[in-house]
């Protein structure tokens, strides 16, 4: 399309800084993010001569991910090579400053319980207060008080519309909303209008569906494109059907916020087929990646 | 030189004994070049028209000459453009050195893939903190434990503006845990914060300026 993409070139990018931290389940189910954009270029207005007339119209859709919060589990073969991975790491392994000390303690026990002990034959540095052994009792009490926040939830797995469901797994935000005649299933998506960018859309459709969700988006460039036309009734002399361009965002830690105007799902790859058109499908399927 | 002693040697006997001639005395009356004359460390006569026949190396294109002081000059810095980034540094940090340093090398394996240019792959120096802890009996503190943060930095010389929504998703899908990943432009003070300070100079700058 002339108009959006030449405006998209000539603007400069802004410089971004971001920082993505992955910590154990901290806060939250999601990764803390920061995003300071420095220096953004206002878009320059096209021109009358710019825009050659097109009976396709424009929208740009967000594709919003929330990314795996924990590592998958292995399976059985990744198990056990796990397993015999450490088995020959210990193997091969020196012993430790603290397993020095035990065995320290220990020999320096059974000499003090022989029978001709002498104390003043010992070579005595500062006594330690504590044995390490204790040490390594205290270590081992406090970790059993230690209580890890479970892994898998199977309740909160089963609420689609819940942005904490399984951890393990990336999920894509699905909203529901009218087009032409009915209701579908789709990434959320706006039309674009005069004077602002393709991602400023997609940025306007994220905040129409979820009001107020913190998310960073990848770049400026789309990545996926669908086009369809629209039912002959519907057709016109300037309208042949829409293209929709696809942004991809990473959904930023922060509170949902208020209540979504619209019904959202969040859903992993393997249950898109449910609920898209096939043929929206097979072109969302390209860019969504199921690492 | 000998051979033409022993070639005329040769011929003499040959005339005073005809019936002893065998095949083997006639293989000396052959003519030998000059070439063979002369041993192998001896040079050739720039006269010979093949004086130099083995020669090769003014062949080749000039070179121009090695500086020893490549190494330390810092990389140019890539400004950004309408269709790509500039120069940019990936940091890694995290807790597990081995965990942040497979990371940093999968990050870099993976630019040479997607062939996005690395212009510079290094360390920053271990940051060590120390836990402490308060007694539960008594106000003093002791030391828990020790934390180092091991830091690595990918410098991408340039990233094109359509790939780079592709590279980060990839590398965000496989961060590991307890890892952080930061995306940031490389400055001057960037470059400027990895040497360590040197008090004589800025001393004596500071006396010159006074």
């Amino acid at each position: 399309m002339a108009a959006p993409c030449r405006k998209m070139a000539s603007r400069s990018f802004p410089q971004l800084l971001c920082y993505f931290s992955r910590t154990a389940v901290g806060s939250g189910a999601c990764r803390r993010f920061s995003v300071t954009p420095i220096d953004r270029a206002t878009p320059r207005a096209s021109t009358a001569a710019d825009r050659a007339t097109s009976p396709w119209s424009l929208m740009a859709a967000v594709c919003l991910q929330r990314l795996p919060v924990i590592t998958a589990d292995c399976s059985p073969i990744e198990q056990r090579f796990k397993q015999m991975l450490q088995q020959m790491e210990l193997e091969k392994s020196l012993v430790s400053d603290h397993e020095l000390r035990l065995m320290e303690d220990a020999e320096r026990m059974s000499r003090r319980q022989a029978d001709d002990y002498d104390s003043d034959e010992e070579d005595r540095g500062d006594q330690e207060i504590m044995m390490t052994q204790d040490l390594e009792d205290t270590w081992e009490q406090r970790l059993k008080n230690f209580q890890p926040a479970p892994r898998v939830r199977a309740d909160i797995d089963k609420d689609l519309s819940s942005a904490q469901r399984c951890l393990a797994d990336s999920l894509v935000l699905l909203a529901e909303q009218q087009v032409g005649a009915e209701r579908l299933w789709l990434l959320p998506q706006a039309a674009w209008q005069e004077g602002e960018t393709l991602r400023q859309t997609a940025e306007r459709a994220l905040d129409s569906v979820t009001a107020g969700v913190k998310a960073t988006f990848l770049g400026n460039a789309p990545c996926g494109v669908y086009k369809y036309k629209l039912p002959k009734a519907a057709r016109t002399e300037g309208s042949v059907g829409r293209k929709v361009f696809f942004f991809k965002a990473i959904l930023a830690d922060g509170a949902p916020g208020s209540a979504p105007t619209a019904p959202l799902l969040w859903v992993k790859k393997s249950e898109l087929q449910k609920y898209l058109k096939p043929a929206y499908m097979m072109k969302v399927d390209r860019f969504i990646l199921n690492l | 030189m000998n051979h033409i002693f022993r070639k005329l040697q040769v011929t003499f006997p040959q005339q005073a004994s005809i019936l002893n001639q065998s095949l083997c005395r006639a293989t000396p009356s052959i003519q030998h070049p000059m070439w063979c004359t002369a041993s192998i460390n001896e040079r050739q006569y720039r006269d010979m028209p093949t004086h130099g026949i083995g020669r090769w190396r003014h062949l080749l294109p000039k070179q121009a000459a090695k500086k020893k002081k490549d190494r330390n000059q810092q990389k140019e810095l890539v400004s950004a453009t309408d269709t790509a980034y500039g120069t940019l540094n990936v940091k890694v940090s995290g807790y597990d050195m081995t965990v942040v340093e497979h990371y940093s090398q999968y990050i870099h394996n993976l630019c040479n893939r997607l062939n996005i240019k690395v212009a510079e792959s290094y360390a920053l120096p271990t940051k060590s903190t120390e836990v402490l802890l308060m007694h539960e009996q008594g106000n003093k503190t002791y030391v828990d434990g020790v934390l180092k943060t091991h830091q690595r930095v990918v410098q991408l010389s340039s990233l094109n503006a359509s790939l780079c929504p592709v590279f980060v998703d990839v590398i965000l899908k496989n961060q590991p845990e307890g890892v952080q990943l930061s995306v940031q432009e490389h400055t001057e003070a960037d470059y400027q914060a990895r040497f360590k300070a040197r008090p004589e100079l800025e001393g004596l700058i500071a006396q010159i300026n006074q």
